[in-house]
């Protein structure tokens, strides 16, 4: 096997955007704008073999000249990898005294983030197009797109944390450089904000780094004698939770697990912790707000699969209430505040917050069903979140205003923006056949099991059911306002000083038919990606959880 | 172990380091005094050149010539001290006639040479060309210095060197307190040397009052020491700590002395004159004191809180454990909210390096709590190696990233700026890389991955997560108050590195959001030396974060010297 992951999938765009950094950096202020131009077309190259490659990863399961062309000499199963074992596993000793490597590999639990990632670099270089400073602007993207891709393949804790924080920088200098009006109040803040959970997730992974017992495990540093692999740790995680017991005993689990799950649900965002997402949306540009929204939210539910749920099964139960609870709560609220903005991208980010409210309460039902549904939210929301921004992006581009209601009529002088808005508003809103119907009935489904089951108060049922209207109340209220309102005659902003109301550019139109395409195509044919998905979530039930906690 | 005598054989060879710092000195003195003087031979008319005196020639009346030859011997000595851990190190003993320890050449001490002699040669090449002369009189061509009045800035960095080294040398109490007063003597003129300034001079004077009572008290403490043991010898300190250091007469030493190194280490509350000694010194002087100077007060606190005072003698907790916890914690916290506050850079970096001083000595309370029982003595030792591991890396690779900011604002103290933040304005359009490493070197000092900032914070968070579960058994019934309380300083260091990305982020925001303040526009001062001094301070920070290994393994030996020694 051929190691795909580390140079070119982590390392290229790392790299290539640190080159072309330095390389502006040398040059003056003309010879930066000339270069621009030269720069997007390297990003986006590189960005679309990084795509090519995920995908010929994909047909690898089947497609016999994909293998072959991958150097592989029998085809990939995404499906079928069972729980613990990875493609492409690929181990290099990094800092040896600590048990520290550089280890890498997809599963089927990653494998879908990492497509994800790579499928929206290209397109949002393409929806950005014309964003100033490019020379900048496109390595940073890139930077960007190299850090996430580095958390989902990491199989060392150490590895995932650099990656994690790593990620924070590019989008910090995403927002500060290209943000609206209070872009240094916003960069900080989620900043800092993700920061300091993070810092606390550290110090959980350092103590049960050390609450390993001192012995030979597998990876572990000559000097302390422990491990940072991921799959080590979770196979020894297995083995302390077996037949009952509470692995590293009763309460050191729930505080670890706390601890943990209090820097991916700041990164989720789940309410009470949400406050820096509107922020930092609101204020970052739109590639940034894409790739935000896109991606780097799904990293806290990654992380909570690859994780505490994997190690702390017996404390994810006994905290079974909590997160089902702030999962409702931040579903629940997230769609009140939606009802309540005047700004556009403010609603979206809102909306954002209730969405991962589904993918909390997927994964607090503890049933396949529900974190299948989770996961597959988490792919549904990474194609149709970045539409939603780029609508918001084209939207503010034009019209120099995201305010509700400050553009109107817009169906009759831009065609192209208002479809596809009204679609990216369809589609989020959980309109059947698009991608975001399956995750959501899934979830329902699950959910409705999952009380059942357990003879848990039907009231439950409430929020979501509530949601479903006030969602479809925001979204057809917003674009009622700024689609069909005004009628024949239409009223082009104050801001724009009376010039005739341009529709959206070319590569707008691009970007925006792609995704839309591919909201179709998981909407009609999920199995695409549910597949492999309802496999890592069966294999993960079938050697993990159910022998640990029993049931089903 | 070699035993030699001062000035036996083999003497040289040791002390390579400190003879090429003593050589450069007589260098450093004469070659600038040389000129075309002439000695009559007495009765005669025969004149032979003489060379001392005279007039001078143009190149050893150079403005940049002391610079020069300073850098040049601070290389040679690092490059020394850097060949004998090439070589496999040649554990050495300095003793007198008579058997007593004086200096000892092990992995310990020379490592805490190189960051000694590290950080003074980068800040002595940033300071070549570019002292500027404050008034008309002592101005020479280039606008700097006389280069008369400039030797005198780099005898002092070697004297400082120099005393250093002997307090990482030394094996006995009274000679590291001499080699602290040396360095100390040379650094109070050091910082005030830009004595024209108003600054310069209230720097100076408030660091040398508040330094000199600190020195005082710790040499009170000294002297009680003495007076109870009739030693100051480490060995025979040890010994007697071990048998009754519970009396209260070598209590109250161990507390004077813990002023005296606290001041040192700029931990609260005896780092009040720091922040004002750093903002008056220049930049590349306080760039020194926040890490060589730094770093010989944590020699100063291991040797007296970990070999004398040893928490062997005590049964599970030393005697000092809880007045340095509250020592740790009132100094990260102090400095993080003080750092908030501070709108000049320097005071900033100031209060930061009180906040890292509270790491350290957080990380030394960890060990102060282990429990050295035999049946724990394995595991014990294991844990304190890796807390003083982490410290001396959290020290090495300060040197890179403190001293690197530090030299970042020397070259805006070339423009009369660098005391405001607002100074620090529009740098990523005036200089896109020089901000961007600024950048970097604040996202390090945060601890930000992949960054040495981040693995040295990690190792100390590691040594002292280690330390706090030391004792525990992982079994079915093992709850939280089974660690060690110390893991709740774990948890403090780590709120606080969570604070103190806000004043780290700010200069970055600063440089990258704002205009350049008015008169700024224009390019930055030139300095080639300097910019390359920075260049090594940005590889070094980069280089120990991707690739800590080798530099973890370099540290562990070290620390395994000193505490193999216990």
């Amino acid at each position: 096997m051929i190691d795909w992951i580390s140079i070119p999938l982590v390392g290229l765009p790392l790299v290539s955007s640190l080159v072309l950094l330095a390389f502006v950096a040398s040059a003056d202020g003309a010879a930066r704008e000339r270069l621009g131009s030269s720069i997007r077309m390297v990003s986006l190259v590189i960005s679309l073999a990084m795509l090519g490659l995920t995908t010929m990863m994909f047909f690898a399961q089947n497609n016999s000249s994909m293998y072959e062309a991958l150097g592989l000499d029998k085809a990939l199963d995404w499906t079928g990898l069972g729980f613990g074992s990875f493609n492409f596993e690929f181990r290099y000793v990094w800092i040896e005294a600590l048990g520290i490597h550089w280890s890498v590999g997809i599963d089927a639990l990653s494998f879908p983030m990492v497509w994800l990632t790579t499928f929206l670099l290209p397109v949002t270089i393409i929806a950005t197009w014309n964003e100033k400073h490019a020379s900048t602007y496109f390595p940073l993207i890139l930077m960007m797109g190299g850090a996430l891709i580095g958390v989902f393949v990491a199989l060392d804790l150490f590895m995932f944390y650099v990656f994690w924080e790593l990620t924070l920088i590019p989008m910090f200098f995403l927002i500060l450089k290209w943000g609206g009006k209070d872009r240094k109040y916003a960069s900080q803040k989620f900043f800092i904000y993700t920061f300091t959970a993070s810092v606390v997730m550290l110090l959980g992974l350092v103590t049960l780094y050390f609450l390993q017992p001192d012995q030979a495990l597998s990876y572990s540093g000559s000097w302390t004698g422990r491990t940072f692999d991921i799959p080590t740790l979770t196979a020894h995680a297995q083995q302390g939770n077996a037949g009952g017991a509470w692995f590293l005993g009763e309460s050191m689990q729930k505080i670890l697990f706390v601890m943990l799950m209090l820097g991916f649900l700041v990164k989720l965002p789940s309410v009470p912790f949400h406050t820096w997402l509107p922020d930092a949306h609101v204020q970052a540009p739109t590639g940034g707000s894409m790739l935000l929204a896109g991606v780097m939210l799904k990293m806290g539910a990654y992380g909570m699969f690859r994780l505490p749920l994997a190690f702390f099964p017996h404390a994810a139960e006994h905290f079974q209430f909590w997160l089902l609870a702030l999962g409702m709560i931040s579903l629940v609220w997230g769609a009140i505040v939606c009802l309540g903005q005047t700004n556009l991208k403010k609603m979206v980010a809102y909306s954002s917050v209730s969405h991962m409210g589904v993918i909390l309460i997927g994964i607090a039902t503890m049933q396949p069903l529900g974190w299948a549904a989770a996961l597959f939210m988490m792919f549904a929301h990474g194609i149709i979140s970045p539409m939603l921004f780029a609508v918001c992006g084209a939207f503010k581009h034009h019209y120099h205003s995201m305010e509700i209601g400050a553009m109107r009529g817009m169906a009759k002088h831009s065609p192209w923006l208002a479809t596809s808005m009204m679609f990216a508003w369809m589609a989020s809103l959980g309109l059947p056949l698009l991608a975001g119907f399956v995750a959501e009935l899934m979830m329902f489904l699950a959910l409705w099991h999952f009380l059942a089951a357990n003879d848990w108060s039907v009231l439950w049922m409430v929020g979501p059911a509530l949601v479903l209207a006030l969602t479809a109340a925001y979204y057809l209220w917003s674009m009622q306002r700024t689609i069909f309102e005004g009628g024949e005659e239409t009223q082009p902003p104050a801001s724009l000083n009376g010039q005739p109301v341009p529709d959206i550019a070319d590569s707008e139109k691009f970007a925006m038919i792609i995704l839309a395409v591919f909201t179709i195509l998981f909407g009609v044919m999920p199995w695409i990606a549910l597949d492999m998905m309802n496999g890592w979530t069966v294999a993960f039930f079938e050697t993990l959880l159910i022998p640990i906690l029993g049931g089903a | 172990m070699e035993t030699m005598q001062p000035f036996g054989e083999g003497f040289a060879t040791a002390l390579a380091p400190e003879i090429v710092l003593v050589i450069g000195m007589f260098t450093l003195m004469i070659v600038p005094n040389m000129g075309d003087a002439k000695f009559r031979i007495p009765l005669t008319q025969i004149r032979i050149p003489w060379f001392f005196g005279g007039k001078r020639g143009t190149l050893d009346s150079d403005p940049r010539l002391p610079g020069v030859f300073a850098s040049m011997f601070f290389v040679i000595a690092f490059l020394l001290a850097a060949l004998s851990y090439v070589n496999g190190m040649n554990v050495t003993m300095i003793e007198t006639e008579s058997g007593y320890d004086l200096l000892l050449v092990n992995e310990f001490s020379r490592i805490f040479e190189l960051i000694f002699y590290g950080a003074l040669a980068l800040a002595s090449i940033a300071s070549i060309n570019r002292i500027p002369a404050t008034s008309r009189k002592d101005r020479s061509a280039l606008g700097l210095y006389n280069n008369r009045r400039q030797v005198d800035f780099y005898i002092l960095l070697m004297t400082t060197g120099l005393g250093m080294s002997i307090v990482a040398l030394s094996q006995d109490l009274f000679l590291l307190f001499i080699g602290l007063e040396l360095a100390s003597f040379s650094t109070y003129v050091l910082v005030s040397f830009m004595k024209e300034t108003k600054e310069g001079t209230e720097a100076g004077m408030k660091y040398f009052i508040v330094g000199s009572v600190a020195s005082g008290v710790g040499l009170y403490g000294l002297s009680l020491l003495y007076l109870w043991s009739g030693s100051l010898q480490f060995t025979e300190l040890t010994l007697a700590f071990a048998e009754n250091g519970m009396e209260p007469l070598p209590l109250i030493a161990l507390g004077m002395l813990l002023v005296g190194f606290g001041f040192k280490v700029s931990a609260a509350p005896f780092h009040f004159a720091a922040p004002d000694a750093y903002a008056g010194a220049t930049s590349p002087v306080a760039g020194v004191l926040a890490t060589a100077s730094k770093a010989m007060g944590v020699i100063g606190l291991l040797r007296i809180l970990l070999v004398v005072a040893s928490p062997e003698a005590t049964d599970g907790a030393a005697v000092w454990l809880i007045a340095l916890a509250v020592l740790s914690v009132v100094t990260m916290t102090w400095g993080n909210l003080a750092a908030l506050g501070s709108t000049n850079p320097k005071r900033m970096l100031a209060y930061s390096s009180v906040a890292h001083a509270g790491y350290m000595l957080a990380a030394i309370t960890a060990i102060g709590a282990l429990n050295w029982e035999p049946e724990h003595i394995n595991a014990s030792n294991d844990a304190a190696l890796a807390v003083v591991t982490a410290l001396i890396f959290h020290l090495v690779v300060l040197v890179c990233f403190k001293l690197g900011a530090f030299l970042v604002l020397s070259i805006l103290e070339n423009e009369k700026g660098g005391h405001t933040l607002a100074s620090l304005g529009g740098l990523a359009k005036r200089e896109p890389l020089l901000a961007a490493t600024m950048f970097i070197f604040m996202m390090s000092l945060a601890g930000v991955p992949p960054l040495s900032g981040f693995v040295s914070k990690l190792l100390v968070i590691m040594g002292i997560v280690k330390v706090a579960l030391v004792d525990v058994t992982v079994n079915g019934n093992l709850t939280f108050s089974d660690i060690h309380w110390v893991w709740y300083l774990a948890l403090l260091m780590v709120i606080n590195s969570a604070i103190s990305v806000f004043y780290y982020l700010r200069v970055g925001l600063v440089m990258f959001f704002h205009e350049p303040e008015a008169g700024r526009e224009g390019p930055l001062p030139a300095g080639r030396s300097v910019r390359f001094a920075i260049l090594a301070c940005l590889l070094t920070t980069l280089y120990f974060g991707v690739g800590a290994g080798q530099l973890i393994s370099l540290c562990e030996s070290a620390a395994n010297a000193l505490v193999g020694a216990w």
